[in-house]
């Protein structure tokens, strides 16, 4: 009997958390805002999405099979990505655009770099930015009206704002979503009833969307009117465009963010400065794929540079002092 | 009451505690076969001084001292040395040196077994010093640092307070609350020749708030005594740790290894210590017993035990009713940074506060997964490091980066792998790099 | 000096293999990233590489006990710098739109460090056969090499290839991906390339060393 028992290092008690359970509480945070997006914009919604997570997990399950390396779509990290990357889509997106977005997203950014936790970059955001950069008329001209359904053309009501710094639109149609925006974004009060879960279950860090949303409106405020500084509309700023979804549930990618409270605090600020950059005075009508990407790639400086302060530190500080006091006296 | 100052990291573990808190301490017995190790404390190992087919007593001296940090050992019972040879050592995790001893049951006492002293004010500091280091204590938190040695610390560090951890944060153990509990009386007493012996004008003790029954025992056994007060910590692991202890405490720091706490003037004792400590004064009896918890899912019974140094594991959990169902893994110490041994047919030493054993259903057995670099462990890290890197570092073999990542400030408390959710075994990463870099200052 | 004993096949073909500039020794990147929007730009710049190559292999191999060894890189450029002038000055005359495209990407072969590399590792080295074959293999796999990259983001971008008067028609139901003819789509059509090539014929070629 004894022969039986097992040998293993201390600790001998783990904590209940894992990382596919971690994966559910993201995709359970997200339920609410892909659900606003099928009720906002139509049953063609609810394809893309499946579309795009069904698309994830073949790529993943696929590419591994090919590659001869274990198969772990079960740890949910795949559907994450498809539903993340659905929810970035314009509504009336044909339907291989997310499988080729999931694909890519998958294979390129994710499996070839050694799959989950040695990506670099965000792999739904990398999927968005490839098809942004590939099919650029379906990502900026398949948009919806919501409840409606209808096609519209013309510019959305961001890139509106970002022209002349105001909105045609209330507070309240901002915050249910009733706007023209891509599938899971414009839905303000289902991003934040996730983004509350995720931090009530301790899955992601306040530091990262607080950092971020207020940076943005801090910039916003001064520079986002054209009649001059300090009088931009912040509150539209944050609510139009993706910067919820982005700074709730992408900036927040664990592998892709800063692993300290501090570091990852930067990290939401950084984004918001280039989020801002990019719609006040750049090209693009929307900044936040490319803000969190170019984060993304900042993160191992911000993880080099931004280091706790390990206990006891004040004793080397001050043999340090006394070393150079001593040296020049 | 003191106020608890902010100390940073530490993870909600399940206590586990009402398996053993309401067992009274009992004697466990005598068992067929006593194995002493020479060396159950750190530094050198002690010099044996009887011979096989030598009949000693209880409290009898068998192994003294070697060198400055060292520790006696006692006989535990009255029997026959059977012999010295090399038994496996469970916490050491190899063969070692150790004295057998075969009890004859009679338990009779050495003569040198009587009270030394029924009030402090009879005993020099000097005197007390002694007295640990004739008696064989050590610390009994785990760490088993020679109680002498710690108290006389150098003329140039004064000490001005002495804590004295009742914090026990580790899971499933109950010997240190039971004996708070009751003996109460007796481990005040030993504090407080712990104070004298070290100059230390403040004591402090240092409860966490999950034993109200022995907060409630030591408020009232430190009633006439205003030098001492009591600090009750909010329960979260590893509160009990000696560094975490003195910044929750006192909101000082310990300076980085190889800094000790007597550096900023603190010592600190496990309550375990400070009842040895009474027992050799007022009763002139070594190190020869301790309290052991036996407890976890997987015993029948789960018990707090005075048992001698060199009882047998399969002993103590006979005891407590032996196994309830199958046995998957036995622990010894808790269930954070204890041992997991291959068999029962060992001995308990004088740092062992626990024996644990879990069935299938408490073992963990994830897969290890790659990590996602969430920063849980950073987080929950005492020592604010970051385990992740230093883990990885390790498993790649570099461990110069491993060393300017401060792995030696790792004080293994286990917490950044409790809390990892690819369930990587960190810890083992970083004691490894530890022990590589100690080797490569060596060299 | 030690003189190559390889055979004139091996110098060949290694080009394709255990030495392919592109997707196993990595060099030439400027090019092979720049120029390779279509097939046909990518043949012609592999011509132009292969001819210098060539050329510049066997004057380097004529006169590599001439070559003092201190002052042998300023003698590989004029080297290769002849030939480099003739191939811009034909182009100009004869295939004025593909020199239109390629642009200064044909002058700056002179510094191309595949012929650089190929002059001081193998040419300088190496009798005048086993050069020749040397310029003409790796020459030749550059060229392959280009037009597997331009092919690709050629059918990817455009949704056809064009090569002369011939072009495959279009597929139907196919959206071209502006992003392939974009240096980001140059730089993923390379990656995943030099990936297949390396756990394919690259790994090999390895184990036959």
């Amino acid at each position: 009997m004894d022969d039986k028992l097992l040998i293993t290092p201390a600790p001998h008690i783990s904590s209940v958390k894992t990382v596919r359970g971690i994966m559910l509480d993201v995709v359970i945070s997200l339920l609410p805002a892909t659900l606003a997006g099928i009720i906002i914009f139509g049953i063609r919604s609810l394809q893309l999405v499946l579309a795009s997570v069904i698309a994830a997990v073949a790529a993943e399950a696929i590419y591994q099979k090919v590659a001869k390396k274990p198969v772990t779509v079960n740890d949910m990290s795949a559907v994450v990505t498809g539903l993340l990357l659905a929810l970035t889509l314009p509504p009336d997106a044909p339907i291989w655009i997310p499988i080729i977005g999931s694909a890519f997203a998958i294979i390129v950014a994710k499996q070839i770099f050694g799959g989950l936790g040695t990506n670099f970059v965000n792999p739904a955001l990398a999927g968005r930015a490839f098809i942004v950069a590939a099919w650029p008329l379906h990502m900026t001209q398949d948009w919806l009206n919501p409840m409606t359904h209808d096609a519209i053309t013309g510019a959305t009501p961001l890139a509106v704002f970002n022209n002349t710094g105001t909105t045609s639109l209330g507070v309240k149609d901002l915050l249910l979503g009733l706007r023209a925006g891509s599938l899971g974004e414009t839905c303000i009060i289902a991003l934040l009833a996730g983004g509350i879960y995720l931090i009530a279950r301790d899955v992601i860090d306040w530091r990262i969307p607080v950092g971020y949303l207020g940076t943005l409106a801090l910039g916003t405020w001064i520079f986002g009117s054209p009649n001059g500084f300090f009088q931009g509309d912040w509150l539209s700023g944050i609510l139009l465009g993706g910067a919820v979804l982005g700074s709730i549930f992408m900036a927040t990618d664990y592998v892709t963010s800063p692993v300290t409270p501090t570091g990852r605090f930067y990290m939401g600020v950084g984004a918001g400065i280039i989020t801002l950059l990019i719609r006040v005075w750049g090209g693009y009508p929307e900044g936040v794929t490319y803000a969190i990407l170019f984060m993304n790639l900042v993160t191992p400086l911000i993880d080099k540079y931004v280091v706790p302060k390990y206990y006891g530190y004040m004793h080397d500080i001050q043999a340090r002092k006394a070393a150079a006091g001593g040296g020049t006296k | 009451m003191i106020t608890i100052k902010k100390v940073f990291g530490g993870v909600d573990v399940p206590g586990k505690k009402e398996l053993s808190k309401d067992c009274p301490i009992e004697f466990a017995g005598i068992p067929g076969e006593v194995v002493l190790f020479l060396s159950q404390h750190t530094g050198a190992p002690s010099n044996p001084i009887v011979k096989p087919k030598d009949k000693v007593l209880r409290g009898q001296m068998i192994a003294e001292p070697q060198g400055t940090v060292s520790a006696a050992l006692h006989a535990p019972t009255s029997g026959v040395i059977k012999a010295i040879e090399p038994r496996f050592h469970p916490v050491q995790a190899r063969m070692a040196d150790a004295i057998i001893l075969q009890p004859d049951g009679e338990h009779v006492s050495d003569e040198s077994v009587k009270p030394l002293a029924s009030d402090l004010e009879d005993l020099t500091p000097e005197a007390i010093r002694t007295i640990a280091r004739q008696m064989g204590l050590v610390g009994l938190g785990g760490a088993a640092f020679p109680t002498a040695v710690k108290l006389a610390p150098p003329e140039n560090k004064p000490i001005d307070t002495y804590l004295l951890n009742g914090a026990e944060c580790e899971p499933y153990l109950t010997a240190d609350q039971r004996l708070m509990t009751e003996e109460a009386e007796k481990v005040i007493f030993g504090f407080r020749a712990f104070m004298k012996a070290s100059g230390a004008s403040r004591g402090i003790v240092c409860i966490e708030d999950n034993k109200p029954d022995s907060i409630e025992a030591m408020k009232r056994a430190i009633q006439p005594y205003s030098e001492i007060e009591l600090a009750v910590l909010t329960s979260r692991y590893p509160r009990g740790g000696e560094k975490q202890l003195i910044q929750a405490v006192l909101g000082r720091e310990v300076p980085p290894p190889p800094g000790l706490p007597l550096d900023v003037g603190v010592i600190v004792s496990n309550v375990g210590t400070a009842y040895a400590m009474a027992e050799s004064i007022l009763e002139g009896l070594p190190l020869i017993e301790r309290i052991v918890t036996v407890t976890g899912e997987g015993v029948a019974k789960p018990s707090n035990f005075k048992a001698l140094i060199g009882t047998p594991l399969s002993f103590l959990i006979d005891k407590a009713g032996g196994f309830n169902g199958t046995p998957r893994k036995v622990i010894m110490g808790g269930p954070m940074m204890g041992a997991a041994l291959r068999d029962t047919n060992v001995p308990i030493v004088k740092g062992t506060s626990g024996i644990l054993v879990f069935n299938v259903d408490q073992v963990v057995e994830e897969p290890i997964l790659p990590c996602i670099r969430c920063g849980k462990c950073v987080d929950v890290c005492p020592m604010r490091i970051q385990p992740l890197w230093i883990a990885a570092y390790s498993e790649r073999g570099l461990m110069e980066q491993a060393e300017n990542a401060r792995a030696m400030d790792c004080c293994e408390c286990g917490a950044c792998a409790f809390a990892c959710p690819a369930k990587r075994p960190l810890v083992q990463w970083i004691k490894l790099a530890k022990a590589e870099i100690t080797a490569m200052r060596r060299a | 000096m030690k003189e190559s004993k390889s055979s004139l096949g091996f110098d060949f073909i290694k080009g394709f293999i255990q030495e392919n500039p592109t997707f196993a020794l990595a060099i030439g990147m400027c090019p092979t990233l720049a120029v390779t929007t279509s097939v046909v730009n990518g043949f012609w710049m592999g011509i132009a590489v292969l001819f210098v190559l060539t050329f510049a292999n066997v004057f380097v191999s004529l006169l590599r006990n001439f070559i003092p060894d201190e002052i042998r890189i300023p003698i590989f450029v004029i080297l290769i710098a002849t030939p480099v002038v003739i191939v811009e000055l034909v182009m100009k005359a004869y295939l004025p739109a593909i020199y239109e495209v390629l642009g200064i990407f044909v002058p700056l072969i002179v510094v191309n460090c595949i012929i650089i590399a190929r002059a001081e590792a193998f040419a300088y080295r190496n009798p005048v056969m086993n050069s020749l074959m040397d310029g003409l293999g790796i020459g030749a796999a550059f060229t392959v090499n280009l037009m597997i990259v331009g092919g690709i983001r050629e059918f990817l971008g455009t949704g056809q290839i064009v090569f002369g008067s011939a072009a495959f028609p279009s597929v139907p139901f196919f959206e071209p991906a502006a992003v392939m003819l974009t240096p980001p789509g140059g730089f993923i059509t390379l990656g995943i390339l030099m990936a297949l090539f390396n756990v394919t014929i690259g790994a090999k070629g390895k184990t036959n060393d």
